[in-house]
C-alpha cells in the first residue's frame, strides 16, 4: 500500500521535466517502458506472496481433487473425466490444467497430489494480475491507479488464499481479463476484437458463470472500436465467441448427448439440474442459509475487498472510465443477490478482478477532483486532504491484510491429508486389487500410489451414483475394503447408502488430525459387524 | 489412418478459410487502415495530360452514354480513344459520330486483327496515345467527372507507377447471383486490392487502371496471349518493383454491371481463371524479391482452385467423420473449417449492409436471404468455372468469350 500513497503524493510532479545529468543506459531502458517498471516488482511481490507455503494453506477441497482428476484422464486415458463425463462444467478449464500438469513434476518434494499440484496456479495467477493492471492502463487509468488495482486483486488474503486453489474460475478470470484488454486495445484492430471473443470464449468454456459478465465485455468492445469500423468489430466479436462456445454444443451433438436420454448424460439434463439445485441455498444476506454460510467465510478471510469491492462498483457506475468493469462486477452481484440461487464458494473469485479495478477507478476518480477537480476549488489544502486520507486507508487495511496474508503463508492445514496419504502407501499392500473409497483430495495420491483408476480407487460420490460402479459392486458395501473418511465424506448431504454402510461395518486403523480436518482410515470388516452407530461419529 | 487424413486436410482447410477472412477484411483492420484506402482530395490544379482507351465490340447501345459521360470530366487535359473492331460497323458508327461530334477530345481507332481480344485492341491504339498517363475504361462503364483530377492528384503526391480506380457492380437487386457478384467486386476493390498493393505484388483490374504511357511503352503494353491481360500488366509491373497505389471511393468508383445471365457469369469466370492460370504460368511473378511475396503471388494466382477444391473437401470431410466413425475430437476438427466460414458468412452480411449505406441502395430483407441462401450455389459455378478453366487450359483451347452486357446499370442511376 505504501507505494500507492508515494505515487499520489508525487504523482503531480511527474509532469515536470527534472534537470538531471543525461541518464545511463539502465535507465533510458526504464524510462521507455514506466509501465514495465511499477508492474513487474509488484507482480513479484504478488506471486512471491501467492506462492509461499502454496500447498499448506488453504485445506485442500473436494473440487480440487475432482478437476485435478479429471485433468488426470484427460493425460492418461484421453476422455473428459475419470468417470464418465456428465456436462458439469465445459471442459476447457481442465484442459489447461492438463496442460499445465509439467510444472509441479518440476517440484515434486512428495506432498499430496493435490497440494503439489497447486503449483499451477502461481502462473495463472501472476497472468490475471498483470492483465488486471493491463486492463486499468487500457481504461486510461494512470500507472498508480492500475498499479492500486493490481494490489488489491493480488494481495487481499480472500486472493491469496482462494487463488491458491485449482479452481476453474481461477482459470477463467485471466481470459476475461484478456478479453477486456483486447476489446480496449489502443489500435482498435478488427482481430483485436476478433481476439477478444475468442478469450471470452474460453474463458466461458472454463468456467461457464464467466458469461454474466458477457454484456460489459460488448459495451466494452463498442468502446474499443471506431465509428468507422465499429460494425465489422462487433460482429467480429460476436461471431468469434459463439462460433467457439459452438464447438461445447457440437461436442454433445456429435456424441449424441445433447438431449436427456435413458442410460446417458446429456448436455441439457445437466443444465436442468445445475438450474435446479437452486433451491435450498437461501438468501445471501439472509441468516442461517447456505449462502449466507458462504458469504460469511469470504468476510472472515477479509471483509474490506467485499465491501470496498461493492461499495466502488456503485460508484463505477458513474465514472466514466471505468463504467464497463462496474457493470461486470454489477452483474455479478447482482446474480449472487438473487434470492434462492446456487452459490458456489469459488463464485467471489470472478469478481475479484472488477472489485478491484472499480477501486482503481473511484480512487483515481477521487483524486482527479481533490488535485484539481471540483472538491479542490472549495476545499483548502485539497492535496494534503487526500494524502492524509490515503495514509489513513492504508493504514487501516494493511494490518488486516499483512496479518491474513501471513497466514496463507506460514499455516499448515493439510498436514491430515500428507499423513494419511503416505500411511496408506506404507500399509496398504496388493494396490492393484484392493479397492478403497475416497473423496476427490485424495484420490490423485491413490491412483499415483498404483490402485486402479476408477474401479479401485473409488471417488465415494459414483459408489451410490454412478450405475458403472454401482454394477462392479454386486455385493454392496462388502465389496469395498477401504474407506478414506475425511469431512468432505463425512458432510456429504446425498444419502450415499452403500458408503454409509461400508463405514458402519469398519474399524478405524489409522487417525490423523481432529474436528473437521481429521481423516480417519476405514477397514471394513466383512464379517458383518457394526462398530459406528454414525459414520464418522466417533469411537 | 481416416483419422489423420481428415485431420490433416481439415486444418488446412482452417487455414485457407482464416487467410481468405483475414485479407477479406483487411480495409477494415483499423480505422487508420480504412481511412488509408481512400483517395485524398486533388489540390485543384491538373498537372498530368491522360489518354482513356475504350475498347468496344458490339456495345453500340451503351458506348455514347460512357463517352459522353467521361467527357463531362473535371480535368482539363485528356483524350478519348474508342477502339472498335474492322468487323463491327454498328459500334463503329457510333464512335465515329462522337469523334466527328468532339474533334480533339474523341478520336477512332480501328482494330484489324482476324481474331479479337481486348490486349490486342489496346495495344492497337498506344502507339496514338498522346497522354502522360494512360487509362483504360471498359464500354459499359459508368465514370465518375472528378474521377481524373484525384487520379491525377494521387500520382503526383504518391510517385506512383500505376493507380488502379475502384470498380464496382451496381445492379445487385437482378438476380440472386448478381447480389453475390456486387459484393465480391465490394470486398475485392474495396479491401483486398488495398493489401496487394501494399505487399507489392497486384493483379490489376480491368479497367478504371491507370499507367504511365512511357512504362508501358517499355513493357511493351498489353500481353496478347494472355486471357487476364489486366491481372498479367499488374503482376509483371509489380514484380519488378513499380509502384501500385489502389483508391477507392464510393463517390469515384467506375460502375459496372454484372454478367447478364448465370451463362455468361460462368464464362467470364473461366476465362478470368485461366487467365490467373496462365499467369501463374508465366513465372513473372517469382521475381519477387521476397518470399513471403512470392507465396502471396502463387496463393492468389490459385485461389480459384483452392476454393473449387476446397468446397468439395469440407463436404467430403464431414460426411467421412459421420460414416466413418472417427473419435468424436476427430469429428470437432472437421467442422473447424466451418468456423471461418460461417464468420465470413456473417462479415458478407455486414458488407452488403454497408455496400447498401455507402451507395444509398436499399438492402432489404430478402436480399439478406438471398445472400445466404445463394452462397453454396454460387461457389458452385465459381468451381465450375475453375474445374472448366483448367480443362480448357490443358486441351490450349485460348479464345476469348466475351461478356455480354445489356446496360442493366445505367437504368438504375
Amino acid at each position: 500500500m505504501t507505494s500507492v500513497v508515494e505515487a499520489v503524493a508525487t504523482h503531480p510532479n511527474t509532469e515536470e521535466p527534472a534537470a538531471a545529468p543525461p541518464p545511463g543506459r539502465l535507465a533510458r531502458w526504464a524510462a521507455a517502458r514506466p509501465d514495465l517498471v511499477v508492474a513487474v516488482p509488484l507482480l513479484v511481490v504478488i506471486v512471491l506472496v501467492q506462492a509461499v507455503n502454496i500447498g499448506n494453506f488453504p485445506t485442500v477441497s473436494d473440487d480440487e481433487g475432482t478437476y485435478l482428476a479429471q485433468a488426470w484422464a484427460v493425460q492418461h486415458e484421453g476422455a473428459l473425466a475419470h468417470y464418465s463425463y456428465w456436462y458439469d462444467h465445459p471442459p476447457l478449464g481442465w484442459l489447461q490444467i492438463a496442460a499445465l500438469s509439467w510444472i509441479p513434476a518440476l517440484f515434486d518434494h512428495g506432498m499430496n497430489v493435490v497440494m503439489q499440484a497447486r503449483v499451477i496456479m502461481v502462473p495463472v495467477t501472476a497472468a490475471s494480475a498483470a492483465l488486471v493492471y493491463v486492463v486499468a492502463r487500457r481504461m486510461d487509468l494512470p500507472r498508480w491507479a492500475a498499479a492500486l488495482a493490481m494490489v488489491v486483486f493480488g494481495l487481499s488474503p480472500l486472493s491469496v488464499t482462494m487463488q491458491r486453489e485449482i479452481y476453474l474460475d481461477n482459470f477463467a478470470v485471466p481470459w476475461m481479463l484478456a478479453a477486456f484488454a483486447f476489446a480496449l486495445s489502443q489500435r482498435k484492430h478488427l482481430w483485436h476484437h476478433i481476439a477478444a471473443g475468442v478469450c471470452a470464449g474460453v474463458s466461458v468454456l472454463s468456467k461457464e458463470t464467466m458469461v454474466i459478465t458477457l454484456p460489459a465485455l460488448v459495451l466494452a468492445v463498442w468502446r474499443g472500436s471506431d465509428r468507422s469500423t465499429r460494425i465489422f468489430s462487433m460482429v467480429g466479436f460476436a461471431m468469434s465467441f459463439l462460433l467457439l462456445s459452438f464447438q461445447y454444443l457440437l461436442y454433445a451433438v456429435l456424441k449424441g448427448e445433447l438431449f436427456p436420454g435413458p442410460d446417458h448424460n446429456s448436455l441439457i439434463g445437466a443444465l436442468q439440474f445445475q438450474l435446479g439445485r437452486g433451491g435450498s441455498s437461501g438468501w445471501l444476506l439472509q441468516t442461517g442459509s447456505v449462502t449466507n454460510m458462504t458469504l460469511h467465510w469470504w468476510v472472515v478471510r477479509d471483509p474490506v475487498i467485499l465491501a470496498v469491492g461493492v461499495a466502488a462498483t456503485l460508484v463505477a457506475l458513474f465514472v466514466k472510465r471505468v463504467r464497463e468493469v462496474a457493470i461486470a462486477s454489477l452483474l455479478l452481484v447482482a446474480v449472487a443477490l438473487r434470492p434462492g440461487g446456487y452459490l458456489p464458494a469459488m463464485y467471489v473469485l470472478q469478481a475479484l478482478p472488477f472489485f478491484a479495478l472499480c477501486a482503481a477507478g473511484v480512487a483515481d476518480a477521487t483524486a482527479r477532483q481533490f488535485l484539481g477537480g471540483r472538491v479542490s476549488r472549495w476545499l483548502p489544502q485539497s492535496r494534503n486532504v487526500l494524502a492524509f486520507g490515503a495514509v489513513i486507508l492504508a493504514g487501516l487495511v494493511a494490518p488486516h491484510w499483512e496479518a491474513g496474508d501471513e497466514t496463507a503463508d506460514t499455516a499448515y492445514s493439510n498436514q491430515e491429508y500428507s499423513q494419511a496419504s503416505a500411511w496408506i502407501k506404507a500399509n496398504v499392500a496388493d494396490r492393484p486389487h484392493v479397492r478403497i473409497v475416497s473423496d476427490d483430495a485424495m484420490w490423485p495420491d491413490l491412483v499415483d500410489q498404483g490402485f486402479r483408476p476408477g474401479l479401485g480407487a473409488i471417488w465415494f460420490y459414483k459408489v451410490d451414483l454412478d450405475p458403472a460402479v454401482t454394477r462392479t459392486l454386486p455385493h454392496g458395501w462388502k465389496d469395498i475394503d477401504y474407506v478414506v473418511s475425511s469431512s468432505i465424506i463425512r458432510e456429504d448431504p446425498n444419502g450415499l447408502p452403500t458408503v454409509r454402510a461400508a463405514m458402519q461395518h469398519s474399524v478405524v486403523v489409522a487417525r490423523f488430525g481432529t474436528g473437521t480436518q481429521e481423516i480417519d482410515i476405514l477397514r471394513v470388516d466383512k464379517t458383518g459387524h457394526t462398530f459406528h452407530q454414525q459414520a464418522g461419529g466417533g469411537q | 489412418m481416416i483419422s489423420a487424413f481428415i485431420v490433416v486436410c481439415s486444418l488446412a482447410l482452417f487455414w485457407v478459410a482464416v487467410f481468405t477472412l483475414w485479407w477479406m477484411l483487411h480495409a477494415w483492420r483499423t480505422p487508420e487502415t480504412l481511412a488509408g484506402t481512400r483517395f485524398s482530395a486533388p489540390d485543384g490544379a491538373g498537372a498530368l495530360s491522360f489518354s482513356l482507351l475504350v475498347p468496344a465490340r458490339h456495345e453500340q447501345e451503351v458506348l455514347e452514354h460512357t463517352v459522353l459521360r467521361l467527357l463531362e470530366s473535371t480535368h482539363t487535359d485528356y483524350e478519348v480513344i474508342v477502339i472498335v473492331g474492322h468487323d463491327d460497323p454498328d459500334t463503329a458508327a457510333v464512335a465515329h459520330r462522337l469523334a466527328a461530334e468532339h474533334p480533339r477530345l474523341v478520336s477512332v481507332v480501328t482494330d484489324h486483327h482476324e481474331k479479337k481480344n481486348k490486349p490486342k485492341a489496346l495495344n492497337n491504339a498506344l502507339p496514338s496515345c498522346r497522354g502522360d498517363v494512360v487509362g483504360v475504361f471498359d464500354a459499359e462503364d459508368q465514370v465518375h467527372p472528378e474521377l481524373l483530377a484525384h487520379v491525377d492528384h494521387a500520382f503526383r503526391d504518391t510517385r506512383a507507377d500505376v493507380v488502379q480506380g475502384g470498380v464496382q457492380l451496381i445492379n445487385f437487386h437482378s438476380s440472386w447471383y448478381s447480389l453475390r457478384n456486387c459484393l465480391e467486386y465490394f470486398f475485392w476493390f474495396r479491401s483486398r486490392l488495398h493489401l496487394h498493393a501494399e505487399k507489392g505484388f497486384i493483379p490489376l483490374g480491368g479497367n478504371t487502371v491507370f499507367v504511365r504511357t512511357e512504362l508501358l511503352r517499355e513493357y511493351g503494353g498489353w500481353d496478347e496471349a494472355c486471357l487476364a491481360e489486366d491481372c498479367d500488366l499488374g503482376v509483371r509491373l509489380s514484380s519488378q518493383g513499380k509502384k501500385v497505389v489502389v483508391a477507392y471511393d464510393s463517390e469515384m468508383v467506375t460502375r459496372e454491371e454484372t454478367p447478364d445471365s448465370v451463362v455468361s457469369l460462368f464464362k467470364q469466370r473461366t476465362r478470368w481463371n485461366q487467365g490467373f492460370l496462365q499467369v501463374y504460368r508465366k513465372k513473372d511473378w517469382k521475381r519477387l524479391p521476397s518470399l513471403r511475396q512470392r507465396m502471396l503471388a502463387r496463393y492468389t494466382l490459385v485461389t480459384p482452385f483452392i476454393q473449387a477444391l476446397s468446397g468439395l473437401a469440407l463436404l467430403a470431410g464431414v460426411v467421412l467423420a459421420f460414416v466413418a466413425q472417427v473419435p468424436v475430437a476427430v469429428a470437432l476438427v472437421s467442422f473447424s473449417p466451418l468456423v471461418p466460414m460461417a464468420a465470413m458468412t456473417a462479415f458478407e452480411v455486414v458488407g452488403l449492409h454497408d455496400f447498401g449505406k455507402q451507395y444509398q441502395l436499399r438492402v432489404r430483407f430478402s436480399h439478406y436471404a438471398k445472400l445466404l441462401v445463394g452462397a453454396p450455389f454460387y461457389q458452385l459455378i465459381l468451381a465450375g468455372a475453375a474445374l472448366r478453366a483448367v480443362w480448357r487450359e490443358l486441351r490450349g483451347r485460348k479464345d476469348w468469350e466475351l461478356t455480354r452486357h445489356v446496360g442493366a446499370h445505367l437504368a438504375e442511376s
